[in-house]
């Protein structure tokens, strides 16, 4: 078993490092040059040179990759002769538009998009699969059909409509939250309604289009599962509903679903970018898509594409760990 | 001088279309929210939004843009000369800020002298000191650090250049001909004089003293990289916080005094400034006037102007005025391009710039037809130039069949040009950056020109790098879209960057016989001290410009912003295209 998990451990780490050269390549590769696009009009390429050296792009793409990788463990230091400034490892990198240390920068990052994906994870599970259960149990009936009209409303709108629409017409139109203070952080321990006022209403407008997928999967496996023959002899043997629902269906209809989700949590843990830039929330996701489309700030682009890599991968790996302990063919195989 | 004076140059993007119009609007704005005639409100908190994550710079080095500047250095931090803060066109006239004048000039305005007032301090009430602004100056030359920043002391302070154009001061860090920069500014034994040796005349010196890039900054407190997120005040206000994508809080400054400032009027308690605010949620703010004490930094989304400033309950809460900009066309005189009068003026009759107009907005939100690269706003350097959209000719719809006279006598003044123009085997080629309003633009220039004759292709290039490559594009095109500001009231920050030798001529006229006589002129327009006279050479050199159509298409763009209902005291700063922030209040 030890084996299995440092040899899965270590394709891991092969494919972030293979994950963050590919960045750099493609980085290197789009028709834009960052070390113009903050120059003054009196650029001149003598200028441009100096902006481009100070930013670390006078050097090839792998000497760039390695210095990165080395920053990782070993710490780096940007500028020179007298304004050099470090970022202690890990260093991700320091980003130039921002005046910080990359690291820094997604630490302050991450609680907003932790916040947003674990209450919108809770919310569309519990919302996701008691819909789901109850509209399998009621097949056929006006609460499967109401069901089925929430998974048709949730699966056909976009994000980015229902985040405007809770924003204008129930966010800002109820005065819920001050519009100047949508998206302020709140520490959900010493300020939980706070926290609350914050992140509902983005939880929710993301957990809408993820529960009613998750309500239709939990639904068909549901009803699949309870015509299996084991549900059967269960039913024969003279167990009630609830208890057949309780410790036979469900354990087995959701193990699919529980996977899925992990893996689907583990994606928005890279970022919510739709519903973080509708609601104001400075996540990862944010960050992320305003570094490659407004600053092209490679080092925060690395940063967050490398994080939200590693949050499937290390995913990808708990779930084959799980697995092996369920299924010793896995381990072996 | 009692001339409107414009400030904060950017290149912008060439999305922008131009048209013509049947008439130039020439006042300087219109519908603007005239000054607050009731009495100013001291006290409250004065909220600000926008859509933008950060402010593109803090450091005073590092700003360029009109609107940070005006915001800047109404509250934060002071320069040795400033606007005047009022609206209409004596905004632009300069008065004395940290100075006891707006600078004494000598030896042929080669010379510039300034002293500064006593009382003015940082914020850790430490005085500034002609040292600081000296080491303010000495940042502009660290180009391996500063490159957003304007760069007029390297061009102008009599400090020799390397071989390769660039100074030979490195700047306060790494020092190398520190002794070089040390002889090119003085300060007096008591620090509070300041003198600034040129290498030329530059009659027009002190206004580029109303920029922060020709401010203060005390050595002691310089973080380099980070100053930018982290300015010392030396206005009313001081930073208490700063954080990107989040919120800017400005406090009062406890060591600012009244005494020392005459121009500041600093009325409420604390100014914030929100960040990342969604687009949609914005214009939602203003459309419901869901902050009453907010103003909307970033203008509306052109899709809610109408329901904005056609809705009458909303007159107390909107401007629209003519911007500092003006967006152009420029032809390639150069050999095998556009090297052809006639070619020229037959491109620009042809053009349908109605419809290009209304593409982008309209004549009420977008622009109006130019007819010159100095917009009227500059005061005194424009006059209305005679030809182009005043021509009897010219139909703003496009003049097809007057183009093609024009072709027609192009196929004898000069075939090879004609030829290329209408031969379906060459064409005119026409570089835009690849944009989906670019598309549809294109799509309006193709069939009007084609109705006149022409044979034109539209090359895409990538957006991304469109401005970046722009010295390369130009070359290559027979015209190219592009937009300027001017920095200051005076065309030598227009015609001599845009036509002459300065950083962004796109004509290619450097080739032409035409040019000669008229480089000779901008380079004794831009030493000329007699101001009267040197507003004529402008007057006259836009005119040949014009009449030589290097211009094919000029625009003279316009901007709208909007506030809350509790703001008072709101006006349009000229010199600034933009708020004048100091004089705003929270209305009871």
């Amino acid at each position: 078993m030890l084996t299995f998990v440092a040899r899965r451990l270590a394709y891991t780490i092969i494919l972030l490092a293979i994950v963050s050269l590919t960045i750099f390549f493609i980085f290197d590769l789009i028709p834009v040059d960052p070390a113009r696009l903050v120059c003054s009009k009196q650029c001149t390429p003598s200028l441009v040179e100096a902006n481009r050296h100070r930013l670390g792009l006078d050097v090839s793409v792998l000497e760039q990759w390695w210095r990165f990788i080395v920053g990782l463990f070993a710490g780096r230091t940007f500028g020179e002769e007298g304004i050099a400034i470090t970022c202690a490892a890990p260093a991700l990198g320091y980003s130039f538009s921002r005046h910080e240390c990359v690291t820094t920068i997604v630490a302050e990052a991450f609680p907003f998009t932790l916040s947003l994906a674990l209450g919108a994870f809770v919310l569309w599970l519990s919302v996701g699969i008691s819909l789901g259960v109850l509209s399998a149990r009621k097949k056929g009936k006006f609460a499967d059909r109401a069901a089925s009209v929430f998974v048709l409303v949730g699966t056909s709108l976009p994000t980015f409509i229902t985040g405007i629409l809770v924003v204008l017409f129930i966010v800002l139109q109820f005065n819920l939250v001050n519009p100047l203070e949508l998206g302020n952080w709140h520490n959900p321990f010493t300020e939980p309604l706070g926290w609350l006022q914050t992140f509902f209403f983005p939880c929710a407008t993301l957990a809408l289009a993820y529960a009613a997928t998750y309500t239709r999967f939990t639904r068909s496996n549901v009803i699949e599962t309870s015509s299996e023959d084991f549900i059967r002899t269960a039913r024969a043997k003279g167990l009630t509903e609830k208890v057949i629902l309780r410790k036979h269906t469900l354990r087995a209809a959701l193990a699919p679903i529980v996977t899925i989700a992990g893996l689907d949590f583990a994606g928005l843990l890279g970022g919510a970018i739709i519903t973080e830039g509708i609601f104001g929330l400075n996540g990862l996701g944010r960050l992320s898509i305003k570094a490659v489309t407004q600053t092209y700030d490679l080092p925060i682009i690395v940063a967050t594409t490398l994080i939200a890599s590693a949050f499937v991968l290390i995913m990808n790996l708990i779930v084959d760990i799980a697995y092996a302990f369920i299924d010793p063919r896995v381990r072996t195989s | 001088m009692s001339v409107m004076k414009i400030t904060a140059r950017r290149l912008i993007a060439t999305t922008s279309v131009a048209a013509l119009a049947a008439s130039v609007v020439l006042v300087g704005g219109m519908n603007s929210a005239s000054a607050a005639t009731a009495k100013p409100v001291t006290g409250g908190t004065l909220n600000y939004y926008t859509h933008a994550e950060q402010f593109p710079n803090l450091d005073p080095q590092r700003i360029y843009t009109g609107r940070d500047i005006a915001f800047l250095s109404s509250y934060l931090m002071r320069t040795l000369v400033s606007y005047k803060p009022v609206p209409g066109k004596d905004g632009a006239t300069l008065v004395a800020d940290m100075a006891t004048n707006t600078g004494v000039p000598s030896n042929k305005a080669k010379t510039w002298k300034f002293t500064l007032r006593p009382g003015v301090s940082w914020e850790d009430g430490k005085p500034v000191t002609c040292a600081d602004v000296k080491y303010g100056w000495s940042r502009t030359f660290a180009t391996d650090v500063y490159v957003e920043g304007p760069a007029y002391p390297i061009a102008w302070l009599d400090i020799p250049k390397d071989k390769d154009g660039s100074s030979a001061y490195k700047g306060p860090y790494k020092k190398t001909g520190q002794a070089l920069f040390d002889k090119s500014i003085n300060c007096s034994a008591d620090n509070r004089t300041i003198t600034f040796n040129l290498a030329r005349t530059v009659p027009d010196f002190n206004y580029y003293l109303t920029y922060l890039a020709g401010g203060p900054v005390p050595k002691a407190k310089d973080t380099g990289d980070k100053y930018d997120l982290r300015p010392m005040a030396s206005g009313p206000y001081m930073i208490k916080k700063y954080a990107i994508n989040d919120e800017m809080v400005l406090v009062r400054n406890p060591k600012w005094k009244k005494s020392s400032d005459p121009i500041r009027t600093p009325y409420p308690d604390d100014i914030v400034v929100t960040f990342g605010m969604d687009e949609d949620v914005r214009d939602q703010i203003d459309l419901e006037d869901q902050i009453p004490n907010g103003i909307n930094m970033d203008g509306l989304q052109p899709s809610n102007n109408v329901a904005f400033f056609e809705d009458p309950t909303k007159k107390n809460r909107r401007m629209n005025n003519y911007d500092p900009y003006t967006s152009y066309l420029a032809a390639n005189n150069s050999a095998g391009h556009l090297d052809c009068l006639d070619v020229r003026k037959a491109v620009f009759f042809a053009f349908d710039n109605q419809s290009l107009i209304d593409l982008s907005g309209g004549t009420t939100y977008y622009g109006e037809m130019g007819d010159n690269p100095v917009k009227p706003v500059i005061g005194m350097d424009y006059a209305p130039t005679k030809g182009n959209i005043h021509d009897p000719n010219f139909k703003i719809g496009g003049n097809p069949e007057y183009a093609k006279t024009l072709l027609e006598k192009a196929k004898t003044s000069c075939p090879d040009a004609y030829d290329r123009a209408t031969n379906p085997a060459k064409g005119l080629k026409y570089y835009r950056a690849d944009t989906a309003t670019n598309k549809k633009a294109a799509v309006l220039v193709e069939a009007a020109l084609k109705k006149a004759g022409f044979v034109i292709e539209t090359v895409y290039k990538p957006s991304g790098t469109y401005n970046a490559n722009l010295e390369t594009y130009k070359k290559e095109t027979d015209f190219l879209s592009s937009g300027w500001g001017a920095d200051w009231a005076n065309a030598s920050t227009v015609i001599p960057e845009l036509w002459g030798d300065g950083c962004c001529n796109y004509t290619q006229n450097q080739k032409t016989p035409e040019y000669a006589p008229f480089i000779k002129k901008v380079n004794l327009a831009l030493v000329e001290l007699d101001r009267k006279k040197q507003a004529k050479m402008w007057q006259e050199l836009s005119q040949y410009g014009m009449d030589q159509y290097w211009y094919i298409r000029t625009v003279f763009g316009k901007s709208q912003q909007t506030w809350g209902s509790k703001i008072g005291g709101v006006y349009y700063w000229e010199p600034q295209g933009s708020f004048g922030f100091g004089q705003i209040y929270i209305k009871p």
